[in-house]
């Protein structure tokens, strides 16, 4: 058995663990690869930047936690890029695994930068059935989440006092490993003009590029590549930017493998042709 | 390395899970059984507490407590309250052979609501939005760039709705024009694998983050 046919017969574990050093070294020792800031994450960073402050964004957890190394960075960007704004925050969630996850990425991100629950920002939880919450929340949010996660009547709640529905929230954003902001971008924007734009998983990515084309989201942030550009923009690297030396190394292990296979496959079939 | 108990056994379930890289054994099963557990144990306390309790028992309770002390008046609205919970109950009669017609009325509503309310939506959206969206950009030409790049979609739409268009064989014209079609949606298909990658190792690298950093403390 030569080395072509060698290779074609590699056993799959001795890739996994190529992939894992990979992925493992550039993480313990920091590359500094560069990250280019695309124009779809730019004009998500620029419309919030534009926003006034004490103006509403609506942020969504629309994701369970298998995708939360994707998720989290991209939404903690976007969150401490809008309390520095001191824009008011609204959180809810469309998943219910997505409610305790937001959750705790509102009170972590606002004890940061001070923030008081029910002032400065808002977790309003989790409502089943996406079309009827997010139709019932362009008439009156209040009749969607009648109270908030700590369970405070949102009438009582001095933010939501002038927050009613989209006509009081000037963007919003689901942070989602599905199609849930088509949903948003269908019964949010269509119907009620909501300005919108998803935070997505880099699978989703594909799903919403027509969108972008059509204007129908003012941008979006895909993948952990897209939390790496937002943490550039906001001037505050973090877990996505050191993420992506390990990406980018990654995509190497893999383009190596893609050739080296393709090489072994061309190799041998020659030799085993008669 | 972490002194936090939680942290173990994350660390644990993590490597667990992994351990099915080399080979599918008990433990890696455990954490499967585990996680799916979890997660549906999860999703009912969440559902019961912020929709069943708040969206159905207590309007309810709230109603029959008015009507104990107020008399018929408050009947109306107590009805109006139960009409969508026996409707949902309706759901569950499936369970019951003789009564499983009963869910047709509420499925029935359910379809109808969801029909009526996605057709009109999607096909602003995925329609009329995106042939404005093919032909807006004839109308912001600036550069030889717009040009090439309005043509280019243009293009790939004729072609892709030829490729999907079966009442003519794919022969002659039509059929160079389908096979344009198809190499557009190769590329879709490249673009959205790439993507797919991505994503994956993201995970990856999310769970290296926490046992390099969170548990081991290697990662500063």
């Amino acid at each position: 058995m030569n080395i072509w046919q060698r290779l074609r017969n590699l056993d799959r574990r001795i890739i996994f663990i190529l992939m894992a050093l990979g992925v493992g070294l550039p993480l313990l020792k920091n590359i500094g690869l560069p990250v280019r800031v695309t124009h779809d994450v730019s004009s998500v960073f620029n419309y919030i930047d534009k926003l006034n402050e004490g103006d509403a964004l609506l942020l969504s957890y629309d994701h369970d936690t298998g995708t939360l190394p994707e998720m989290v960075p991209m939404s903690t960007a976007i969150l401490r890029h809008a309390f520095s704004k001191n824009l008011r925050l609204i959180g809810m969630a469309l998943r219910a695994e997505g409610s305790a996850i937001g959750r705790q990425a509102f009170r972590r991100v606002g004890k940061e930068f001070n923030k008081e629950e029910g002032v400065d920002y808002v977790f309003l939880g989790y409502r089943p059935e996406i079309t009827a919450t997010i139709l019932g929340m362009g008439t009156s949010i209040e009749r969607v989440f009648p109270k908030d996660d700590r369970g405070v009547l949102v009438g009582d709640i001095p933010l939501m006092q002038t927050v009613h529905n989209y006509g009081d929230i000037a963007f919003a954003i689901s942070v989602s490993d599905d199609d849930t902001p088509v949903y948003w971008i269908n019964y949010g924007n269509a119907r009620y003009q909501l300005k919108f734009a998803p935070a997505v998983t880099a699978v989703m990515a594909t799903t919403f590029f027509p969108f972008l084309n059509s204007g129908q989201i003012v941008g979006m942030v895909a993948g952990l590549k897209g939390a790496a550009e937002y943490e550039r923009l906001i001037g505050r690297k973090e877990m996505a930017s050191r993420g992506m030396d390990a990406q980018s190394i990654a995509h190497l292990v893999v383009i190596g493998f893609i050739l080296v296979g393709n090489l072994a496959y061309f190799a041998t079939r020659k030799r085993n042709q008669p | 390395m972490s002194g936090d108990l939680g942290i173990w056994l994350a660390a644990f379930l993590t490597l667990a899970i992994y351990s099915f890289l080399y080979r599918d054994n008990p433990v890696y099963r455990f954490a499967e059984s585990l996680l799916i557990g979890v997660s549906v144990g999860f999703l009912l306390v969440v559902a019961f507490d912020t929709t069943i309790l708040p969206k159905a028992l207590e309007p309810i309770a709230a109603q029959i407590r008015y009507v104990s002390s107020n008399g018929a008046s408050g009947i109306p609205m107590l009805i109006w309250v139960i009409i969508p919970v026996v409707l949902g109950l309706f759901m569950f009669a499936r369970f019951v052979p003789g009564w499983a017609w009963l869910s047709r009325i509420a499925l029935a509503l359910y379809i109808g609501f969801g029909a009526g309310v996605s057709i009109p939506a999607n096909m602003q959206s995925y329609i009329l939005k995106q042939i404005e969206g093919t032909i807006r950009p004839f109308l912001e030409i600036h550069s030889a760039w717009d040009i090439f790049s309005a043509l280019f979609i243009l293009v790939g739409l004729i072609a892709v709705i030829g490729y999907f268009f079966f009442s003519k064989a794919h022969t002659g014209n039509f059929g160079r024009l389908a096979r344009l079609g198809t190499w557009f949606l190769m590329v879709f298909f490249g673009a959205t694998f790439g993507y797919t990658v991505m994503a994956r190792i993201s995970l990856l690298i999310g769970r290296l983050q926490f046992l390099l950093g969170d548990w081991l403390g290697l990662i500063s």
